[in-house]
């Protein structure tokens, strides 16, 4: 197991490598002169000079390619061109914030998701099912960032359960204010989490040895979550990863709407203002997510499904 | 006459919608002994698996349901059983062993597990005694090295060990009826004969009653009293393995014992049964049998024969035969 997570983590070297390569490619056919945007319109030739030399863009691309990879590597993250806080402290304060997002909204999209998934593969084509049918199209249709509004206005603005913006402080207020962004974000999991349960599981109720489950005597509910749902996970495991991706760049939106500090709030931000340094740092952080996110989603098959253990 | 084990009346099975349904056992009745050994023999599609599984009450539902008769289990029918009480019955009373070895293990659960699960459904034994006896029945189906073959995943073993430890599971609470699905037509012949030598072995440790399901009358002769052939979703024949081999009744099971290969047998070409099964359900008039039958008169295509009792023991479907006997 542990040398096989270490394989899965060797692997990983590749992609990374590729991903701060795309990201690098990305910046430097971005429209816009950095310089210019940095000093403002105001800025002489001499000033642009010089903030190219400081910030190595006169030299050749190879060579910036090598100090970006390196730069990357090391956690040398710069500073940003705005505000000149280096951009790791802007990253580490804000970075929080989307993680717990991500996983607030991932726990409870499952939480709600595979149950709600199991209850309409077991009442087939019955009441239930239709019911979350209906769910999930709902789910799918409305845009996250619509829904969000819709909540914040129903409950923080008139309701006033829920604070209006911000991230929170202490244990308990940063809970009551995740809760609305993350129960938008997990709507939309739990939609398409349900959908996939449903599907996976139905697939492996039909099964021969969910026939032998019955056969040895298991009542219906052993059958379905001892003997049908860890079968029915794989599937629902790569839906999971695909949509905690999903969820991660959700976030970006739903950050915005919500006015909570985070990632995404911070990357729009740098954007508009072609925060060069920012910009990247958030890419690459993305991106290390993704390969992240990937590998968790190995383990957990491993985990799950003995057949892949012994097969390397 | 005692009272027999398992006494099977009447039973029709259907799928499809009912508007249109499509009979696939039709009116099947027989019955087993405590301790008995039945062959259900018959070609592949005429009905024998879903006939076992009517007896767990174990067909999908939907697209299949049983529409009439009677299941007795020691005298309790269990089609009139309300539904939550089939678990006790299944893997305690009556197990079974079916048909795909391959398939029919969880592919997530050990061995160990899955074997111990039916002994924790049915037996109150503390967890020791429990291992002990997975342990215990791993031997019984000939598994080398069982206790350290508990913690293996079904991927690790070949189709006969598979069916050794479903064969296992299935006697793991000493049931007194044990349905087999054609145990060994998915495995090669070697292995074939060792998983038919193991059920023998279990028979004659277990003492269960056994339906053994097979398209082979060899295999049926090695390990049964009785023989209960099936066409086309319905009982054609049945009596005693010496009865049935050597004086059958019915053409199709003269043409099934003349289709085994046999080694004083010097034709060139093994008999066939000319024609295909007609589709289940699809024969509405008459005997099923008529289109390929060598014997049949103009009143086999109008009407179903009854059985006609030869013996005491023997009873088969034909017109001719059976009226020739009265
Ligand atoms: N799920 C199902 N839906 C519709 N028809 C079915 C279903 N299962 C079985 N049948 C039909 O029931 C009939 C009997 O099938 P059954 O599996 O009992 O045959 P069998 O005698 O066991 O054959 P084999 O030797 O191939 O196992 C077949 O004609 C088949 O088409
Ligand atoms: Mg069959």
């Amino acid at each position: 197991m542990g040398r096989m997570i270490g394989l899965r983590l060797i692997d990983a070297i590749p992609t990374i490598l590729l991903v701060l390569t795309l990201v690098f490619v990305a910046l430097r056919i971005l429209p816009g002169d950095p310089a210019q945007v940095a000093l403002g319109d105001m800025a002489t030739p001499a000033q642009l000079e010089l903030f190219r030399e400081q910030m190595g863009l006169n030299l050749p691309l190879w060579q910036q390619y090598f100090i970006f990879l390196w730069d990357m590597l090391t956690l040398n993250l710069g500073r940003s061109l705005v505000s000149n806080v280096p951009v790791a402290s802007i990253i580490a304060a804000n970075l929080p914030y989307t993680i717990e997002l991500t996983l607030v909204a991932t726990g409870m999209g499952v939480i709600i998701g595979v149950p709600l998934g199991v209850l309409a593969a077991t009442n087939r084509n019955k009441l239930p099912d239709s019911g979350v049918r209906v769910f999930s199209l709902i789910g799918y249709a409305i845009p996250d960032f619509y829904l969000g509004a819709l909540m914040l206005i129903v409950f923080s603005l008139n309701l006033g359960w829920f604070p209006i913006n911000g991230g929170g402080t202490d244990f308990l207020s940063r809970l009551h204010h995740v809760f609305l962004p993350a129960l938008t974000l997990a709507m939309v999991k739990s939609a398409f989490l349900g959908r996939l349960t449903r599907t996976s599981l139905l697939e492996v109720l039909g099964k021969d040895y969910v026939r032998t489950a019955r056969a040895k005597g298991a009542r219906e509910n052993r059958v379905i979550y001892r003997h049908g749902l860890r079968n029915a996970l794989l599937p629902v495991t790569t839906g999971l990863g695909l949509s905690l991706l999903a969820t991660l760049s959700g976030s970006v939106a739903i950050e915005l709407v919500f006015n909570r500090p985070g990632l995404g709030e911070t990357l729009i931000g740098a954007i508009a203002e072609r925060d060069y340094p920012v910009i990247q740092a958030g890419a690459v952080i993305f991106a290390f997510f993704v390969v992240f996110i990937n590998l968790l989603i190995d383990i957990a098959y491993i985990a799950i499904d003995p057949r892949i253990r012994v097969q390397s | 006459m005692t009272r027999p084990l398992l006494k099977i009346s009447d039973v029709s099975v259907e799928f499809g919608p009912k508007a249109n349904a499509i009979r696939v056992v039709d009116s099947v009745s027989f019955s087993i002994g405590a301790g008995e050994a039945v062959g259900l023999v018959g070609e592949s599609g005429s009905g024998k698996s879903i006939t076992s599984l009517s007896i767990l009450r174990l067909i999908p539902d939907p697209p299949g349901r049983i529409v009439s008769g009677s299941i007795e289990f020691e005298g309790q029918d269990l089609l009139k059983l309300p539904a939550n009480r089939m678990p006790e019955i299944r893997g305690r009373d009556i197990a079974m062993i079916f048909q795909e070895p391959m398939s029919s293990l969880n592919p997530v659960m050990t061995i160990g597990d899955q074997i111990a699960e039916a002994l924790m459904l049915h037996q109150d034994l503390d967890r020791d005694a429990r291992w002990q006896r997975v342990i215990e029945v791993l031997s019984l189906v000939g598994m080398p090295d069982p206790a350290a073959r508990l913690g293996a995943f079904p991927h690790e073993f070949s189709g006969g060990m598979r069916q050794r430890v479903m064969i296992a599971m299935a006697v793991a609470c000493n049931p007194k009826l044990l349905i087999a699905d054609e145990p060994t037509t998915a495995l090669d012949v070697t292995i074939q004969a060792q998983v038919l030598e193991l059920m023998k072995s279990i028979r004659a440790s277990v003492n269960t009653a056994i339906l053994l399901i097979s398209h082979d009358l060899g295999v049926i002769a090695d390990l049964c009293e009785r023989v209960v052939v099936m066409y086309s979703g319905r009982i054609v024949e049945e009596g005693s393995v010496e009865s049935i081999f050597s004086k059958p009744e019915h053409p199709y099971t003269r043409g099934l014992l003349q289709s085994i290969p046999r080694l004083d047998d010097d034709r060139k070409r093994l008999y066939q049964i000319a024609g295909t099964v007609p589709m289940a359900g699809s024969v509405k008039k008459g005997c099923p049998f008529y289109a390929r039958c060598d014997l049949r008169v103009d009143k086999c295509a109008a009407e179903m024969p009854p059985m006609f009792e030869f013996s005491k023991q023997h009873k088969a479907a034909c017109w001719v035969t059976g009226e020739a006997e009265q």
